[in-house]
């Protein structure tokens, strides 16, 4: 299999404005040097707490974000060199899915405009069969062609959400990044998303991004997770390895705060002290020291280097080197 | 021995545009002294109005109760004149809510927000008060309390706001702390931290503790016993490991089911359909719409109270499944 995407090098960084003439006086490292592909036809997880930068990679994959250094390959192509035109021509291939589906579709649309007008303006359908294509379209996603008419506000949070991905799917893209797609759905809706979404990549062979903070989804759906901490990615496995073997002390922490279904096995004792560091002022060294319960010297005044555990799995921690 | 609280039969409703909207329906419970009870459901299912309710801070109107009592230590919150009201909020129950970043007033320092609450309910002086407010700093250990009394909310993190809140939640030492989605905003490695500190407090001081949370790994971890809501009503109550290990009412079981398990990749369970809207109920039981196993009187009557096992006489479960005289149709 072929990378779909990849991307090297990753980085962003936002200015700090400050005083009367607003003078830049930091950098916040959103991302910082990431690099990772994913091949055709799978779901990389990518998960992390927020403000850990997950978000912001996500969008630079799509170039929503305009990344301060790096490359971002989509299908063999680097789209950071793409002028505007080339951009349009190749947007179609790569789509989102939101996490909000009541502030990401526009209330004054119906849903036949909402799904129709990238349709009509990338000319993947035209005024005659538009309803017809609609229609196949809120099929596919679960929804009752009979509501094409309708507006944001007349559908539950979880019919929004299938409106959300069926906008997301009407230009038949490769790509889609789902950017915390389920987070706002209660428990039973949240297993319906999960179930389409699913069903969705694997008749349609789609490669996914799949950004959460939930590790169960995470691990219910993904083939291979990037766990991020603080702007970088901390470890890449396929997913039942870093679910069983987890090597860095921060998956570790994230895999032993889930709570556990059982009511018979109670844990106390948080698994980790503190909270994430501002990313204006990220520690120094590997970034998780000041948390990390096996922090050594080094730790604290040397980045740590990416190991290779085995050919599969990535960690960048002192513990390996 | 007499309960804590006693919620019966209580009923809240609130009018609206819509009609008529029933948030809360005869919902009973009880919680004693040191016990952890979590209340569950999904959104929209009125389990934050029934802690308003406890808390008489549902706005009047539109909303307004329509049935039942509230017993705390013996008194009926519901008949209680405002005033009489302000003295118990806050000083004998005390309510964290979801978001610490709007529930703290942005233009007083975090000592000032915890001293008022002293001040307010006790007779002692602003030293004492502040010297209260250290302690309870300290109690909900925050990193370096001494200077955090001076600080704002904004200079702090959500994690520590949401100290901060239970900080002044616990200053009067309540009996009983109502938390909201104490955790939802937060972080998984901090949630562990919020929930664990809420846990030890309640151990230390033999608080009680109402848990809303829709989070069920939350519930496994923390709660004595659990209250299940669906559409308004409790579907379904008992001790923790009876509702973890045999869920009886068709809700429970699916909410449960609908958990990612081990087995990744496989297709998750669902529950069909969607909750219904709150001003158009269904007939008979709520649920029955969605239910796998709805059968003539669940579309009829709105069932009653069953004891799935008599070797479990506190679970319990409002279906008509467990109806002993099931044979016939049952009329109410």
């Amino acid at each position: 299999m072929t990378a779909l995407l990849e991307i090297q090098s990753l980085k962003k960084y936002f200015p700090v404005h400050s005083g009367v003439f607003q003078k830049v006086v930091a950098q916040v490292r959103a991302v910082d040097d990431v690099s990772f592909s994913i091949k055709k036809g799978e779901i990389l997880g990518l998960v992390g707490e927020s403000g850990c930068g997950k978000t912001t990679l996500g969008r630079m994959t799509l170039r929503l974000i305009e990344p301060t250094g790096g490359k971002v390959l989509f299908e063999g192509q680097d789209i950071l060199q793409f002028d505007k035109k080339a951009m349009n021509l190749i947007r179609p291939r790569m789509q989102i899915i939101f996490q909000d589906p009541y502030s990401s579709l526009n209330p004054r649309f119906t849903v036949k405009q909402i799904l129709g007008e990238s349709m009509l303006v990338h000319g993947q359908a035209t005024r005659q069969d538009l309803t017809e294509k609609v229609e196949a379209l809120m099929t596919r996603v679960g929804l009752s062609p009979e509501y094409q008419n309708r507006y944001p506000h007349e559908f539950s949070g979880g019919q929004r959400q299938r409106v959300g991905i069926a906008r997301a799917l009407a230009l038949n893209p490769h790509y889609i990044v789902c950017d915390e797609p389920v987070s706002a759905l209660d428990v039973s809706i949240q297993a319906q998303i999960i179930n389409l979404l699913m069903e969705l990549q694997a008749d349609l062979n789609l490669t996914l991004l799949f950004i959460s903070h939930d590790l169960n989804v995470v691990k219910h759906l993904s083939n291979r997770t990037a766990v991020m901490y603080l702007g970088r990615v901390v470890e890449l496995a396929p997913t039942l390895k870093l679910n069983e073997h987890a090597a860095h002390p921060y998956t570790r922490a994230l895999l032993a705060a889930r709570p556990n279904l059982d009511p018979r096995q109670r844990k106390r004792n948080a698994p980790l002290p503190g909270e994430v560091p501002s990313p204006m002022n990220p520690p120094s060294g590997c970034h998780f020291h000041p948390r990390c319960p096996e922090a050594m010297g080094h730790c604290r005044t040397e980045t740590p280097k990416m190991v290779a555990l085995d050919e599969d799995h990535f960690v960048h921690c002192h513990l390996y080197t | 021995m007499s309960h804590l609280l006693s919620i019966e039969n209580l009923g809240t409703c609130f009018d609206t545009d819509d009609g008529v909207v029933q948030s809360v329906r005869q919902v009973s419970l009880t919680l004693d002294a040191g016990e952890t009870l979590a209340l569950v459901g999904e959104s929209g299912c009125g389990k934050s109005v029934t802690a308003l309710s406890v808390m008489r801070l549902i706005p009047m109107p539109p909303g307004r109760f329509t049935s039942g009592r509230i017993l705390f230590s013996g008194r009926n919150l519901l008949e209680l004149t405002e005033a009489e009201m302000q003295r118990v909020r806050g000083n004998q129950i005390g309510m964290i809510f979801q978001e610490p970043m709007t529930s703290l007033n942005p233009i007083f320092t975090v000592g000032d927000q915890i001293m008022e609450v002293v001040l307010r309910h006790e007779n002692i002086s602003q030293q004492q008060a502040r010297a209260r407010a250290l302690e309870m700093l300290k109690r909900v250990a925050i990193p370096s309390p001494e200077a955090r009394l001076d600080q704002y909310p904004h200079e702090l993190s959500g994690g520590m706001k949401q100290r901060v809140m239970t900080a002044m939640a616990i200053a009067c030492q309540p009996q009983l702390l109502i938390a909201d989605e104490p955790t939802t905003a937060l972080d998984v490695t901090v949630q562990a931290q919020i929930l664990d500190l809420l846990d030890k407090l309640r151990q230390d001081t033999r608080m009680s503790i109402l848990l809303i949370t829709h989070n069920l790994g939350i519930v496994a971890q923390y709660a004595d016993r659990v209250a299940v809501m669906y559409s308004g009503k409790i579907v379904e109550e008992g001790p923790v490991t009876s509702i973890f290990e045999s869920p009886q009412h068709p809700y429970t079981q699916g909410l449960l089911n609908s958990l990612p398990k081990e087995d990744p990749r496989a297709k998750l369970e669902t529950i069909p359909g969607m909750v219904p809207h709150p001003a158009r109920l269904p007939r008979g039981c709520a649920f029955h719409p969605r239910c796998p196993e709805a059968h003539p009187p669940c579309r009829e009557t709105v069932p009653g109270w069953f004891t799935p096992s008599p070797e479990d006489p506190e679970h319990r479960v409002a279906c008509w499944l467990y109806d002993p005289s099931r044979t016939q149709p049952v009329s109410s």
